[in-house]
């Protein structure tokens, strides 16, 4: 029988039997965005732009965090909430040649690892950072989050957030990221293209994914693609317009933290001597 | 005509497939799986281009698309 082709990535089976399938609810966004993440990893590493050794994964705490070490056939370190980029911070350190993706949910990346989110992008340090934002927090009960769109009903807001959302890719570009896209989980290859960007590029990318919730929003996965292409409109006919932008917020390549720390290295060595 | 194969095991019944596929080949099952969930199922193999969308949407990595066409 045919498997799928990503399956060669990942761990089916480990100690204590079969891995798969996925501890995720079924339609979730987060298997989506592995399955997006996998075939960008695979184009890269088929094209000959890094082999699979070069790859390191790592996430928090969280529904999107679990992505990582249960299951993927990568190097990858599953973390503590919210410091899954001060981790990545101190795996560059060691070895800057490594391709660094961080897996992060909306809570792990803007709420309890807020801190964290803004230094790395200010640093501009070399990682790859996918947020999966399906808008509440999926593994505790489907609380309020930050990024909870103003007005949506979830299990601590059930009369509607009173509160505005925060605009993770717009954070990310303030505090300096060289490459920030957003897209959904509706949008496959336009996904795909945009984390195979990020990984290719030096500096800090950051990548913002809508995705959806089906257990916590009540509706099927189905419908809350449909709602999710419905709801966006490309960042270029987003004047004016009330609904989400999605697409390319920024490429502007700026030096890399790893690359000036060793500039630092350098100089002081030649100093010495 | 290609194969297209649908894992029992993995799916978890989200109909994600069924809704992204571009020739309508995938259709959603009128019996319910082991495992309790409603699976799709492969309604005409020979509108099947290869597109391979379905394996890229799906979240639990549980269809598989021959991408030789064989019968050529």
């Amino acid at each position: 029988m045919l498997k799928h082709p990503m399956l060669k990535y990942l761990k089916e089976s480990g100690p204590h039997g079969t891995r798969l399938p996925l501890i995720m609810c079924p339609g979730c966004g987060v298997g989506q965005v592995l399955n997006y993440t996998l075939h960008a990893v695979d184009s890269i590493i088929k094209e000959g732009g890094a082999n699979k050794e070069d790859f390191v994964f790592i996430s928090g705490v969280g529904c999107s965090s679990r992505l990582t070490s249960h299951y993927l056939n990568f190097d990858s370190g599953w973390t503590i909430h919210g410091r899954a980029l001060a981790i990545a911070t101190g795996v560059l350190l060691a070895n800057p040649d490594l391709n660094i993706v961080v897996f992060t949910g909306d809570g792990d990346a803007a709420a309890i690892g807020g801190n964290h989110f803004i230094h790395a992008f200010r640093r501009n340090i070399n990682v790859t950072v996918i947020c999966m934002n399906n808008g509440l927090y999926g593994m505790t009960g489907g609380q309020v989050a930050p990024t909870t769109l103003s007005q949506a009903v979830t299990s601590t807001t059930p009369y509607g957030n009173i509160e505005d959302a925060f605009d993770l890719c717009r954070l990310a570009q303030s505090s300096g990221a060289s490459y920030v896209a957003r897209w959904t989980t509706a949008h496959p290859h336009k996904t795909i293209k945009a984390i195979k960007k990020a990984i290719c590029k030096k500096g800090a990318a950051f990548i913002e994914i809508l995705s959806q919730c089906p257990v916590h929003k009540k509706q099927t996965p189905v419908d809350m693609i449909r709602a999710l292409k419905a709801m966006t409109v490309p960042i270029k006919n987003a004047e004016g317009s009330s609904k989400i932008p999605v697409g390319e917020f920024c490429d502007t390549p700026r030096p890399e933290w790893t690359q000036k720390y060793e500039a630092i290295i350098e100089k002081c060595a030649g100093r010495k001597s | 005509m290609r194969k297209i194969f649908i894992s029992t095991d993995y799916c978890k019944g989200c109909l994600i497939c069924v809704e992204s596929c571009p020739k309508k080949v995938l259709k959603i099952s009128s019996s319910i799986s082991a495992k309790g969930y409603t699976l799709p199922q492969v309604s005409d193999t020979e509108k099947c281009n290869g597109c391979g969308i379905c394996e890229i949407v799906c979240p639990d990595f549980a269809i598989a698309v021959e991408k030789e066409d064989k019968a050529v």
